[in-house]
């Protein structure tokens, strides 16, 4: 009890300064404590909706014209099937809509509404209160990230037709439900379902085979199987459109984003424990030196050091205790924003329930690297005998240099003095050089990020391996492709056409999404980090985590399987992707052709010059509208689907940024209220010569700005020399190895002078404290 | 006699402590020439160093009106009063009070070159005041902490000198010094009031007093007594110390 009112006295001789560590405890907590429990709960989260939602674990969408009854007989018998479903639906290849503002090309299928389904049944979040003919239902990423609120217009582009619906509903599903899964689905009411039905015509029939299994990660097993078992729907270039997806993969691919959002929270609240226990370390010390001759008079009357230590440990740890609470207590209040980022990202609604393992985590982990540091910092007291203390310590001269000699310094008198101030405060200066670097360095590293999602893209969308063309275009049979890809390049404004397919392959047990294209020189988008792409028929490249998982290296061979048959090629190179999950692998065409002799490339890239996209696809579809399948307007695509990243990164800068702020300033209001209260006879003697208190300000922040300097300028050199490593370690799992994002320079040093500007600011706004100090009483005292 | 240098109308200061006024100067009038070395003395409490401060511009009076050279100074802004000060005062204090990061130079250069700009002038000016009151060359580079207390109190008075200032404010200048280094500093202040500085001085001690042409006594916070002393000089002292003895004993000292 008197330890207890020993700690209570000393928070309350320092409140300013308990309240400061308090905040920073809080804020490093509620981002820990927000972040781990995301990273917890997402993958448990991502099941508990499939078997809410009841979506299959296994999907493929068939044309109508290619439906056997003995795929369906299949999928029911295979083992472990627990249920299984076979539904007419609508298959539209190549919808184009608004999507967040910009307009979005992608594969679409329409299900009718009314139709009863035991497999992911319309599971309606939303609901209009009236029901017209027109009535669509769009999945819960239209409504966080496509920008649409129930009763809008929606309308859909496809043939050179609109066709116009009202949005009567928002409903929830794991399965083609965001725009990452490539694949969009609608339910529309039975009437409007018919009509359309009628309108496109039986071309656009298709099957949609659904299955559940009793180990749901057996989904990829059984459409690996389902594709061995019919090798007609293993053959590129048969059909208008085959679509299959298994719950792993979706998986993987709906929460890749979210994880890494969660590792980037997780990766800036260490950050700001390691400045709470650098601060703590600094109060220790100073409430140590500061407190010498009460820590005499305690011993004086009886108290041993082991008493006097737990006080301080009691004083620490408590108000990192408090923090730590109050931190975890409003990650739930911040988990709907989080949650808002989440949703954006999946298209599901997040329900993070309460992770008690992740909370005492957390909790524990703050509250004992606090103590670990208390007790680190004040063993001190342990040696220190009661006469010692009493007179101050073991006072010893400190003859150290007098740096700046005013007669010789340049400058003017404030510069200099601050300066000399600077020298005199060494260890507390490394201390806030040190924070600086550390917080810049999140702001950069956040700043850098967003430039590349939301302003300067290509390396972004490189990354993910997307072609940066203009216009992707696509014909509708091999035969009429190489025709087609001569004439686009005689059609005026374009620059070049590249060939670049995308074909599903089978690599020793692995599928592979292999891109195929007659000359990878030719691609904007170089995705070989190693080695090169293959030139001649018999190479390959490989993405790393192929390499990794198959365990090869350039210069081995490689057994890869399309269309029934294998042929045998050499590595070439290492190549890197997000799309597909990293399983990705490149060949040329004449190479494909070992597998499937007749193949023949159908999507062309269109690289235009001095021409816009719109009016060259409508002169292009006007043109060869029999040889088209599908004109995707890249660029516009691209802006649509990047949209939902934009806002998840702009949502990890706006927080970083903010906590930059916040620390910073609970930084420097700390160590310039210890500074004042260390130096007040120093204040009042430059008081009582002649100084005003404008000029102590100054002084006070001129001294931090040259440490706020060097701590901003290692931040924003290690923010421009780590970013990329430190982004190609977090996408490593998914087969990244090399990230090149562009670190716009300017704009850190614009940001850097920004946070200097800003240090200094705040260091003159918490040295206001002086104006309201006379020169007598500072000295009197 | 000189001009008015300070002069005070009714004034008054006084400190609240946990709601208890304490008053601690009472409507005191006064008036102190220039080239005088008026020393104030006074019991403990009775607002010796108050007086000072308050007349110094180093505290604002509660009530009254302190004129200096004409320009009434009570009424001035924090930062008007610290122009103030820098312009016209010099101080030097009991507790020597150098700042102790920097050397004796700087503690000197810090005052001057408040006022000027020409480091190398203001730089020559310090060593030949350091020269003037005995201090070698070898102390100016160190630290106020490597100098005896009598030599950090002369460095002291010299960056009270520093700005030539109109008046020179000393609040028991040997009240930490033994009696060597006292001698020692009174007669750098003997020096320079014989060479027409203006200088109010608070003390308890006879001997510091005997400097002084004048001597004021305060008992709460009023004047109860004003001595003449004329000008100080060790070879006719004995007859100045029993009128200042005389004076004291009168005031209840």
């Amino acid at each position: 009890m008197k330890i207890a009112r020993l700690a209570i006295a000393n928070i309350r001789n320092g409140k300013s300064a308990a309240l400061s560590q308090l905040v920073l405890i809080f804020i490093a907590a509620l981002l820990l404590t927000t972040g781990m429990t995301v990273i917890g709960q997402i993958g448990s989260f991502f099941d508990r909706k499939t078997d809410q939602l009841r979506d299959p674990h296994a999907v493929m969408i068939i044309e109508e014209a290619q439906f056997k009854p003995e795929y369906e007989q299949f999928v029911r018998s295979y083992p472990g099937v627990s249920s299984a479903e076979a539904e007419p639906i609508l298959l539209l290849n190549g919808t184009n809509f608004l999507f967040n503002h910009s307009n979005m090309s992608i594969g679409t299928v329409i299900l009718n509404a009314e139709k009863e389904r035991s497999l992911s049944p319309l599971n309606l979040i939303e609901t209009s209160k009236t029901a017209t003919a027109e009535d669509i239902y769009l999945s819960y990423s239209f409504k966080v990230s496509g920008g649409y609120q129930l009763g809008d217009s929606f309308t859909f582009h496809y043939k050179e037709k609109d066709y116009r619906f009202r949005v009567a509903g928002f409903f929830e599903t794991t399965m083609m439900g965001s725009q990452s899964m490539g694949s969009f689905k609608f339910y529309l009411a039975d009437a409007s379902y018919r009509n359309l039905a009628d309108s496109l015509g039986e071309s656009s029939g298709g099957r949609l085979l659904s299955a559940t299994l009793g180990d749901r990660y057996e989904g990829a097993e059984l459409l690996s199987d389902f594709k061995r078992a019919f090798p007609e729907m293993d053959t590129p270039n048969n059909s208008d459109y085959t679509w299959q997806i298994d719950v792993g993969t979706v998986k993987s691919t709906s929460t890749m984003t979210v994880n890494i959002v969660a590792m980037l929270l997780i990766a800036f609240a260490s950050v700001i424990v390691l400045v709470c226990l650098i601060v703590i370390k600094f109060r220790v010390s100073n409430s140590i030196k500061d407190g010498m001759r009460n820590i005499g008079i305690l011993q004086a009357i009886g108290y041993t050091n082991g008493q006097i230590l737990f006080a301080f440990v009691l004083q620490f740890a408590g108000i990192a205790f408090v923090g730590s609470v109050a931190g975890v207590a409003a990650s739930h209040a911040a988990m709907p924003f989080f949650g808002s980022v989440i949703s954006s990202l999946s298209g599901l609604r997040w329900s993070g329930s309460f992770d008690l393992a992740v909370q005492f985590g957390s909790l524990f982990l703050v509250v004992a690297l606090v103590l670990a540091v208390t007790l680190q910092s004040s063993l001190r007291i342990r040696k220190l005998a009661p006469v010692a203390a009493l007179r101050g310590g073991i006072a010893t001269h400190s003859f150290r240099r007098n740096y700046f000699p005013l007669e010789r310094s340049r400058g003017g008198l404030d510069y200099v003095l601050a300066l000399k101030a600077m020298m005199a405060g060494r260890k507390h200066n490394a201390m806030i050089a040190l924070i600086m670097a550390a917080v810049t360095f999140g702001s950069i590293f956040s700043i850098i990020l967003y430039y590349n999602v939301a302003k300067d893209k290509t390396a972004f969308i490189h990354l993910v391996g997307v072609e940066t063309s203009n216009v992707l275009v696509t014909a509708n049979s091999g035969e009429n492709g190489q025709r087609l890809r001569e004439s686009l390049e005689k059609e005026v404004g374009v620059d070049k056409v590249t060939v670049l397919d995308l074909v599903e392959t089978r690599m020793e047990g692995e599928t592979v999404y292999t891109n195929l294209s007659d000359d990878f020189g030719r691609l904007e988008n170089n995705t070989a980090y190693e080695g090169r792409h293959p030139k001649y028929d018999n190479e390959i490249s490989i993405s790393w985590l192929i390499a990794k998982k198959l365990d090869k290296r350039i210069g081995d061979t490689i057994q890869v399987e399309a269309g029934g048959r294998t042929y045998s090629y050499l590595v070439t190179g290492f190549s890197q992707e997000i799309n597909n999950m990293g399983q990705v692998a490149n060949l040329t065409l004449t190479g494909m052709r070992h597998l499937i002799p007749d193949y023949r490339a159908t999507s062309f890239h269109v690289y235009l010059e001095g021409k816009s996209n719109e009016p060259f696809i409508s002169d292009i579809k006007e043109k060869y509208g029999d040889a088209i399948r599908d004109v995707i307007d890249v660029d516009e695509t691209l802006k649509s689907q990047t949209g939902t990243y934009v806002s998840a990164v702009f949502a990890i800068m706006v927080v970083v940024l903010t906590s930059t702020v916040l620390v910073m300033a609970l930084i420097l209001y700390l160590v310039i209220q210890t500074s004042i209260l260390k130096r007040k006879q120093e204040f009042g003697i430059q008081k009582a010569l002649g100084f005003s208190a404008l000029q102590l300000m100054n002084q006070i922040a001129i001294s931090f700005v040259p440490v706020a300097v060097a701590g901003v300028f290692i931040g924003c050199l290690l923010g421009c020399l780590c970013t990329n490593p430190l982004l190609a370690l977090l996408f490593s799992s998914t087969g990244i190895k090399s990230v090149q994002f562009v670190v716009n320079v300017p704009v850190i040093a614009a940001v850097g002078a920004v946070i200097v500007i800003l240090a200094y600011i705040i260091s003159l706004l918490v040295s206001r404290r002086v104006r309201h100090l006379s020169a007598y009483s500072l000295i009197v005292e | 006699m000189g001009r008015t240098l300070i002069r005070t109308e009714k004034l008054c200061k006084s400190f609240s402590n946990d709601g208890n006024q304490q008053h601690v100067l009472k409507n005191l009038d006064m008036s102190l020439m220039e080239g005088d070395f008026t020393v104030i003395m006074g019991s403990s409490g009775s607002g010796k160093s108050t007086l000072l401060y308050a007349i110094s511009g180093m505290d604002k009076p509660t009530l009254g009106e302190i004129h200096f050279d004409g320009q009434e100074i009570s009424k001035l802004s924090n930062d008007r009063l610290a122009k103030f000060r820098r312009d016209y005062c010099g101080f030097v204090f009991q507790q020597i009070c150098l700042l102790d990061n920097m050397s004796v130079l700087d503690n000197a250069l810090t005052s001057g070159l408040l006022l000027s700009r020409n480091k190398k002038k203001i730089a020559a000016k310090a060593k030949e005041l350091f020269k003037r009151v005995s201090l070698s060359e070898s102390s100016w580079g160190k630290f106020p902490s490597q100098l005896s207390g009598g030599e950090a109190q002369r460095a002291g008075i010299v960056r009270a000198l520093i700005n030539d200032p109109k008046i020179v404010f000393a609040d028991e200048p040997t009240g930490a010094l033994n009696s060597v280094s006292s001698g020692n500093v009174l007669d750098v202040l003997t020096d320079i009031h014989r060479n027409g500085q203006s200088i109010v001085m608070v003390t308890h001690d006879i001997k510091s007093a005997l400097r002084g042409n004048r001597v004021i006594y305060l008992r709460d916070g009023i004047i109860c007594g004003d001595l003449g002393l004329g000008p100080y000089s060790p070879e006719l002292n004995s007859g100045r110390q029993e009128r200042l003895k005389d004076f004291l004993a009168e005031m209840g000292w």
